[in-house]
């Protein structure tokens, strides 16, 4: 494929260009809109400030409202680290060919989406919802869309046939309001932010259940870009490990993070991914 | 120029039934269902969504929070808006009929008769794709960012301008240019000296029109990630924080309402001091004081944009956007996804339809209350003073609703619709039916205004009342006029339509969103052949039903697709 052999190349000829005052320029972050870009810019602030320490160059952290956007920033070089979804990532390492995934949170090896409807629905069964109408959160997302879609047609429901009608409602919190609300007979969200809603009271209990859990898959990253300054992608890599629970100023980023530790993290991990889109026919060549 | 014949036989032909059939064939495409608004659910979702508007956020960290990105807003419209001037100059001079600028006796040669037909084909182009459309693409090209703004407005509404331009010079007295080319001037020489010294006035009365659209544009730009007041909109809308929206949308309204009183008082200038003379040593000074100051905000604009030329005009970004254009081709022509181009395709159109209808229906049943002068007529002439006021009172709040419905865009009424009547087309065809009825209720209520008296006066006298005197003394004056108008915005809303299935409204946009979000790239260029086709074949139909409906069609009703044109052409 042309764009590996570009991304190649490219990772060739990159580190030989003079990098001028590569010290001074700030290190560009963003992260995919699963949830409201304010959000994310709350939670990344204490982490930014931790890995501006780290890499000893300012972090400027860039909010974004579509998906797509950071795959195409960190593909034109725009962006240094990305919070990517599995999906996302294997978009980006596809554009690139050489998109590095450093670390994930520990949950993030086993991940889960749940399927929610309304309480009052009739539905038992992942089979009763043939003919209903049904939310993914963004069409790039993996636990929201990618890998829901892949386990219901596991499960022999097409979305594209066996539902009435199928939307992308932009974002996990807004799936979860749409069943709750009643404007779409079931939806697909991530466990994590299903958890949260929960938790900070956003989604009222008796109004919405779980239906279903799919089995576990390999979601979430911080990649950089593979034509990055190899010693600041291992002050990355090694910071983000150090990142210890114990430690009261680590467990705020952590906390923040909605995890415990993060772990290292490889390309392979998200060859079942791709393997899933293209089967849910996400992916094409 | 308003042509006189009776309402009812054109309602009764062939296009008039072919409409009405369309509208309820369209209700139905698009699972309409007005009781959809009126279930307790919708209702409960209303009045939690209302409730959550008030009051509107306005802590001062809020509020100054959004200086950026309203200031940002302006800043993409400007530079758009220049952008677009700046190719359209040279492609509308191209596009100007050959037989304008060519010596009299002598017929123009074959390669001005090409260079005509490119342009006004590419015109047709960047004038068929909805600016939007040009967002998500630009922003697949460029990257996220206000950059993927100015663009989509530059290339979007050149379309627009370079043939709207093109039909001022062509309209032009020819005797000047004549003359000069007589005496030996080059097709160049004529034009500059001969057709454009009297077109500049109509130009940047036009222009200045059309800087108002690209700041409404420009707010919702936003939605796709190019850059703006949009993004933040966006962000509040779906964290449910509806107090910042109605924060956001006060304070666009406040900004577009002032721009247009600006712009209106800047065009009732140009218009005042439009000369017999064009070329006087006042109009010169005008002139390049104007020059002077959009140049400067230009600069300004971009200064507050942190953009360059070597944005989009370095190697790097050229041989990324060549690398993005080449991987558009060729187009994805697999026949299972044809088959699912189809039936979005169709309920694009229908929701062109419905919107329109809906906004024709709503924008006149407002229109009459807002056309003030129709009331002061009502009452006899000179109305008591306690009427007066009430009259008054009634006008202003239809045009305040026709204001609200006219500066929100389709997009947000989609996503504020979406939550009372569920996802799906019937929501977009809603949204484009609020849009459309504040635009063209006022454009009905001018039009209304505009209408003779006497016969009105002539009915009253003789006993008839209020509203029978509208209806058949006023209405049928206007109806042509009105039913101009309303053609002219279906050819904008099946644009619009096109793009409302970006937020869930169904049809092409929804396609076109999922293809882009998964660099399906084969497939975006499909998508865009169609909805260019689909444009194509509205503009076309509309402009024949026009001529069927509205007898003895005006040179001037082919100026633009935005209904206003003809208004504002025709007001000078």
């Amino acid at each position: 494929m042309h764009l590996h052999r570009l991304g190649r190349l490219l990772a060739l000829v990159l580190p030989l260009l003079p990098l001028s005052a590569a010290g001074a320029e700030p290190l560009r972050v963003s992260a995919i809109p699963d949830e409201s870009p304010t959000e994310l810019l709350r939670k990344f602030e204490p982490l930014g400030k931790y890995l501006e320490a780290a890499v000893g160059r300012p972090v400027k952290f860039t909010p974004v409202t579509d998906y797509a956007a950071t795959v195409e920033g960190l593909a034109a070089g725009k962006l240094d680290l990305v919070w990517y979804g599995g999906f996302t990532f294997v978009q980006a390492r596809r554009r690139t060919g050489t998109a590095i995934p450093l670390v994930q949170r520990e949950e993030d090896a086993r991940f889960h989406s749940k399927i929610i409807v309304p309480a009052a629905s009739k539905a038992q069964r992942l089979q009763d919802l043939k003919g209903a109408t049904f939310a993914f959160g963004s069409v790039s997302s993996t636990s929201g869309h990618l890998m829901p879609r892949y386990f219901l047609l596991q499960n022999g429901l097409d979305p594209d046939k066996d539902f009435a009608k199928v939307a992308y409602s932009g974002a996990h919190d807004v799936t979860a309001k749409w069943v709750e609300a009643g404007k779409v007979d079931a939806g697909a969200l991530n466990e994590s932010i299903w958890q949260r809603l929960l938790d900070e009271k956003k989604i009222d209990p008796t109004k919405v259940r779980v239906l279903w859990t799919t089995p576990e898959f390999h979601d979430y990253s911080w990649t950089v870009r593979g034509d990055l300054d190899p010693k600041v992608v291992e002050q990355l890599r090694a910071a983000f490990l150090a990142l210890d629970y114990a430690n009261p100023e680590h467990r705020k980023i952590l906390d923040l993070q909605r995890t415990k530790k993060f772990i290292p993290t490889a390309p392979g991990n998200y060859a079942a991914i791709e393997q899933a889109a293209r089967a849910a026919g996400l992916l094409k060549d | 120029m308003r042509a006189r014949r009776p309402p009812l036989p054109a309602l009764l032909s062939w296009p008039g039934l072919a409409l009405a059939a369309a509208v309820v064939v369209s209700y139905r495409i698009a699972g309409g269902d007005l009781g959809a608004l009126l279930a307790p659910g919708a209702r409960r979702a209303m009045a939690d969504f209302a409730r959550g508007f008030w009051p509107p956020a306005h802590s001062a960290a809020f509020l100054s929070s959004l200086a950026r990105p309203l200031a940002e807003t302006v800043a993409i419209a400007l530079l758009g808006i220049s952008l677009a001037l700046a190719l359209a100059a040279p492609l509308a001079f191209l596009a100007v009929s050959p037989r304008v600028l060519a010596t009299p006796g002598d017929p123009p040669a074959a390669p001005r008769r090409t260079a005509w037909l490119a342009a006004r084909v590419l015109l047709n182009l960047m004038r068929s794709v909805p600016e939007l459309v040009w967002a998500l693409v630009f922003v697949r090209a460029f990257g996220m960012g206000p950059l993927a703004g100015v663009l989509a407005i530059g290339v979007g509404y050149a379309g627009v301008l370079g043939k709207v331009m093109a039909e001022i010079f062509e309209s032009a007295p020819r005797a000047p240019a004549a003359a000069l080319s007589a005496a030996g001037a080059p097709p160049l020489g004529a034009f500059a000296f001969g057709v454009l010294p009297g077109s500049v006035p109509l130009l940047a009365s036009y222009t200045l029109y059309r800087f108002d659209c690209a700041l409404r544009a420009s707010a919702v730009l936003g939605l796709v990630g190019a850059g703006g007041l949009g993004v933040q909109l966006e962000l509040s809308l779906k964290m449910f924080a509806y107090d910042e929206v109605a924060a956001m949308v006060i304070a666009l309204f406040v900004l577009v309402a002032g721009v247009d009183l600006l712009s209106q008082l800047v065009r009732r200038r140009i218009h005042r001091s439009r000369g017999l003379f064009p070329l006087g040593l006042g109009a010169l000074r005008a002139r390049a004081l104007g020059l002077a100051i959009w140049a400067l905000a230009a600069w300004g604009a971009a200064r507050v944009l942190d953009l360059s030329w070597r944005d989009v005009l370095s190697p790097s970004a050229l041989a990324s956007v060549g690398g993005f254009a080449a991987s558009l081709w060729p187009p994805d022509l697999d026949p299972a996804f044809l088959r699912q181009l189809a039936p979005a395709a169709v309920v694009t159109f229908a929701v062109s339809v419905l919107g329109t209808a809906l906004g024709a229906l709503f924008g006149l049943l407002l229109a009459y209350p807002a056309a003030l002068r129709l009331h002061v007529l009502a009452g006899g002439g000179r109305p008591a003073f306690a009427r007066g006021v009430t009259l008054a009172a009634v006008a202003w709040t239809a045009r305040g609703i026709l204001n609200l419905g006219r500066t929100l865009p389709e997009l947000l009424w989609a996503l504020v619709l979406i939550f009372a009547v569920g996802l799906g087309p019937f929501a977009g065809a809603l949204a484009l039916g609020v849009h459309t009825a504040g635009v063209l209720g006022r454009l009905y209520a001018e039009a209304l205004e505009e209408v003779p008296t006497a016969p009105f006066a002539a009915l009253r006298e003789a006993g008839a009342s209020d509203a029978a005197a509208s209806a058949l003394a006023v209405l049928p004056q206007a109806f042509p006029q009105l039913v101009a108008y309303t053609l002219y915005r279906w050819e904008v809303n099946i644009r619009a339509s096109a793009v409302l299935g970006v937020v869930g409204a169904g049809g092409l946009g929804g396609l076109l969103h999922v293809s882009l979000s998964l660099f399906h790239h084969h497939r975006t260029l499909t998508l865009l052949l169609v909805i260019v086709l689909l444009v194509t074949a509205v503009d076309l139909l509309s402009g024949a039903l026009r001529r069927r409906l509205v007898e003895g069609p005006s040179e001037r009703a082919e100026e633009g697709p935005e209904p206003a044109v003809p208004a504002v052409v025709d007001a000078w």
